[in-house]
């Protein structure tokens, strides 16, 4: 795929509407000019596509073991093994990219990635069996992802029909065939299903949320490998460019289906039936912007919400912990940052990037942080481009000449960075290059 | 002559090191050699006690180069030698002035070792006085931004202990007859009348309370120790407050022990005093080198309660508290130090997060982490041990007195965990966390000192053992029962 502007590259030069007054009118301009919510600077650029890179490689790891966890783990009560992916999970092809792809999109390879394949071999640590690797925790952290998948369970109805799919009685009794045939000549599964139901049906739902979260990331991993590679040809010329590439994507795949199956004995067990219509923007995409980017969860024992009894507040005001607001300092109070992801990121930087994060700070000594800073930048960079993917949907073109409709614009501009308007943000920290 | 050895090291050094080049790494080095000299000589002589030295100097004013050793001197000789090596191991390698700085340094190391050593109390008042003018100058040149405020303070409350402590000494020679005899057998032999005693002890507690510092006398100490540059402020923390406590131990209870057992139930209520006022004052300081000085102070309070108590046990506690508190004190102001040079404040609201693994001091907040531990007597490190001797051996001759300083030690706590809750943990400010981390020479004397202290703490005859037999025929009381046993002669309570 190659990356095509949706938007115009250069402001108009006869305003058709009065400045924006917003504390972020600087942005805002940049939003309506087709740019980023991150400043277009060679070094962002740079910065934001290593960290794509190095963000891919686990990701090819969490969307083969989240769609292993849901397809395949299942209800195991004892699930010690869930992050040991079985080979046909890691030969499987991406539906979007390789030449084994149902729809080839982007250019991937047929398996998994090659530096994943050779991390997991051998880790930090070197050759040694895969279960001295899991406990030293030279892995890949998958609890990163179920992480960004309960924080999607818990603050439940984000956008889409999907949660609200959860609760209905077609759901329950797709859920309930497979629980069975799952536990079929178990009684005593069998027997504290009869007993509890509900905690089993929970623990189904929060699979289907683990299989929404895996087919997501099947999508943004070969997107973010293929930046990674444009960047290396020479493809973007600036911080919009890689923006308008992630648009363009968000588009190509807007309709993918959003599914549960489940195999049990060799038989699929369709939990959510594509037939249900559930598309990969509405019921995925969004969603996770909003439950991780914008949310995610307090640290655990920091603060108590029931989410089954619907405690979990529904304004975004009162969370600070996602990618967006976050303190990347691992400080183990409020602000959790993806500690664990930064370190799974950790191992596949490309030597440009430790390059920039060796003439800063500490160098060498405080990449971690570095590169969570990196993350957060770059995630700017996503969620401008969900941004403009919206106003694309919903609303009017940047070049469109009505003025009421670039108001219309505006007003969807200012309202989204009003969201920024809290002191935790940090967008006003990454319009600076000081902020490493 | 070794023992001349050990004060000609360091003179020499600081006449030799102005004619060096001024290269500060050079300067630095030559300071550092003759320092770890000094200790390894110290530390050769604990294993082979020398005989004293006396060198005829000045007879006509009693003045004699009367040089010993015993099990009261050696431990702060060490402990004075040691300061030194870690004061200039903690001093920034771009130090300004070297050659003066490190010459001062030195000329302080020789005051306090020759203090020490000194078996004339005229001897000792020269090496007492000695030590006034380079800490002065120190302070007054590398000091902090109310530098001139604090060496003037400094040295007018010095001024007036010095001159205490020479009418002391003058008053001893002149009413004890049989001409000018300062040397220290002839003191404690004198003959003066209670009276007599009581007036001289006045001087020796006004001269020695004040170095020491204990309240009221202590104006000079928060704003001196929170302005002198750190290797300064750890000298006078370690070792030149001891000498206080030592001139106490040797002046008061061994040469007047009639009228220090009069006033010992007053001077323990001074200590306690001084605990409760210093350990209140931590809690509400906003900035570390205040909280350290007044924490400081506090601790100087359990000193003149166990010498007020002079039980066997309380003065095995004297010894171990100069030592114990002398290394965990030097440890706090490297560590405020380090912190200074890195973040550029002490200031307790300015800073937070500086646990933190990535950007903040982890290291030295780890280390301070135990310095603090140690100072609130948390057992497994030499404060503890030295605290216990204090009380237990306080307990039987002053339990109320004792019990304030208990709750003092507890009020250590309290200001150790504000202050490390406060500066270690919350939110590392991103925008002012752009401070390179510590190197390991800079992390090297807090890291000796830190294995001292937990050494004192693992091995208590480390900080005991030097000086028990030498404690013992001091002590005024029996350790197990309120019998005042004063008039009892070094000789008979040893029988």
């Amino acid at each position: 795929m190659t990356p095509t502007a949706t938007a115009p590259a250069e402001a108009t030069k006869t305003p058709l509407i009065p400045p924006s007054t917003h504390r972020y009118a600087d942005v805002i301009h940049r939003l309506e000019a087709g740019g980023s919510m991150l400043p277009d600077t060679p070094e962002n650029l740079k910065q934001i596509i290593g960290i794509y890179k190095a963000y891919a490689v686990p990701m090819d790891f969490y969307w083969r073991d989240l769609l292993y966890i849901a397809e395949q783990v299942f209800l195991n009560p004892l699930p010690a093994f869930k992050y040991f992916i079985s080979q046909e999970y890691l030969d499987l092809p991406n539906s979007y990219a390789g030449d084994q792809s149902r729809l080839r999109i982007w250019r991937g390879g047929d398996k998994a990635h090659p530096e994943l394949l050779e991390f997991m071999a051998t880790g930090e640590t070197g050759s040694m069996p895969k279960l001295l690797h899991h406990l030293w925790h030279d892995r890949v952290n998958m609890e990163f992802a179920e992480a960004c998948m309960q924080a999607m369970l818990w603050h439940q109805g984000m956008g889409g029909r999907f949660n609200d799919y959860l609760e209905s009685d077609a759901y329950k009794a797709n859920a309930d065939r497979a629980i069975r045939a799952y536990f079929k000549g178990n009684p005593v599964m069998l027997g504290l299903y009869k007993l509890f139901p509900e905690m089993f049906l929970e623990q189904v739902r929060q699979l289907s949320y683990t299989a929404n979260l895996g087919l997501f990331w099947e999508v943004m991993a070969p997107v973010f490998f293929e930046m990674s590679d444009i960047y290396d040809e020479g493809g973007f010329k600036g911080v919009p460019d890689a923006m308008n590439f992630l648009v363009n994507g968000i588009f190509a795949v807007a309709g993918r289906p959003i599914y549960h199956h489940v195999f049990i004995g060799g038989e699929c067990f369709e939990i959510i039936p594509k037939s249900e219509g559930f598309t990969w923007l509405y019921e995925a995409a969004l969603p996770y912007v909003e439950a991780v980017f914008y949310r995610t969860s307090p640290f655990r024992g920091t603060k108590s919400y029931n989410a089954q009894a619907g405690q979990v507040p529904s304004d975004q005001a009162s969370f600070h912990y996602g990618i967006l607001y976050a303190d990347v300092y691992p400080v183990g109070s409020a602000g959790i940052p993806p500690t664990l992801l930064m370190q799974d990121m950790l191992h596949f930087l490309p030597p440009y990037l430790k390059e920039i994060y060796k003439q800063h700070r500490r160098g060498e000594e405080d990449e971690l942080i570095q590169l969570g800073i990196t993350f957060q930048r770059s995630m700017y960079n996503v969620t401008s481009a969900v941004i403009q993917a919206l106003r694309c949907a919903l609303l009017y073109p940047l070049d469109d000449t009505d003025p009421e409709h670039l108001m219309a614009n505006r007003r969807f501009f200012e309202a989204q960075m009003d969201r920024f308007l809290r002191p935790e943000a940090r967008l006003a920290d990454i319009q600076t290059q000081d902020y490493r | 002559m070794t023992l001349l050895l050990l004060l000609l090291i360091p003179v020499v050094a600081a006449v030799l090191l102005p004619l060096l080049s001024a290269e500060a790494n050079q300067v630095r080095a030559a300071a550092l050699v003759a320092a770890l000299a000094q200790v390894g000589l110290g530390l050769w002589l604990w294993q082979h006690p020398p005989g004293e030295l006396s060198l005829r100097w000045l007879p006509q004013l009693g003045l004699q180069l009367d040089l010993g050793l015993d099990g009261l001197s050696l431990p702060l000789v060490l402990l004075a030698a040691l300061l030194t090596v870690m004061a200039v191991l903690s001093t920034p390698a771009a130090q300004t002035r070297p050659r003066l700085f490190y010459a001062l340094l030195l000329a302080t190391n020789v005051g306090l070792v020759g203090s020490f050593l000194a078996r004339n109390a005229l001897l000792f008042v020269l090496a007492y006085e000695l030590i006034l003018i380079p800490t002065t100058l120190l302070v007054a040149i590398w000091g902090g931004p109310r530098r001139s405020t604090a060496a003037i303070r400094f040295l007018m409350y010095g001024a007036v202990s010095g001159i205490a402590l020479l009418a002391a000494v003058m008053a001893f020679g002149w009413l004890q007859g049989g001409g000018l005899d300062f040397s220290f057998a002839a003191l404690a032999h004198h003959s003066l009348t209670p009276t007599q005693q009581r007036w001289i002890l006045a001087l020796v507690l006004l001269a020695f309370g004040l170095k020491l510092p204990v309240v009221p006398l202590h104006g000079w100490q928060p704003l001196t120790y929170s302005q002198a540059p750190t290797p300064v402020a750890m000298m006078l923390a370690g070792a030149v407050s001891k000498l206080g406590a030592y001139g106490l131990l040797r002046f008061g209870v061994a040469f007047l022990p009639d009228a220090w057992s009069d006033w010992s139930g007053w001077i323990a209520a001074v200590g306690a005093i001084s605990a409760i006022y210093g350990a209140l004052n931590a809690v509400a300081q906003l900035e570390m080198r205040r909280l350290v000085a007044y924490s400081s102070l506090g601790h100087m309070g359990f000193l003149l309660l166990a010498l007020a108590a002079a039980t066997p046990l309380s003065l095995q506690g004297v010894m171990a508290q100069m030592l114990a508190h002398g290394l965990i004190i030097a440890l706090l102001f490297c560590l405020v130090g380090l912190i200074e040079i890195k973040t550029g404040s002490t200031e307790i609201p300015e800073l937070s997060g500086l646990l933190n693994a990535q950007r903040g001091l982890p290291f030295t907040m780890g280390l301070m982490l135990l310095a603090l531990m140690a100072a609130a007597g948390v057992p497994g490190q030499a404060g503890f041990v030295a605290e216990l001797l204090v009380f237990e051996g306080s307990w039987v001759a002053y339990p109320w007195p004792t019990l304030v300083c208990i709750l003092s030690s507890g009020l250590t706590a309290v200001y150790a965990v504000r202050l490390f809750n406060r500066v270690g943990f919350g939110r590392l400010d991103n925008a002012r966390a752009d401070w390179a981390s510590t190197s390991w020479a800079e992390r090297a004397p807090a890291l000796v000192l830190t294995a001292l202290v937990v050494l004192g703490g693992l091995w208590p005859t480390a900080l005991t053992g030097f000086s028990d037999a030498d404690t013992a025929p001091l002590a005024l009381r029996s350790s197990d029962a309120v019998t005042v046993i004063a008039t009892s002669t070094p000789q008979e309570l040893t029988a």
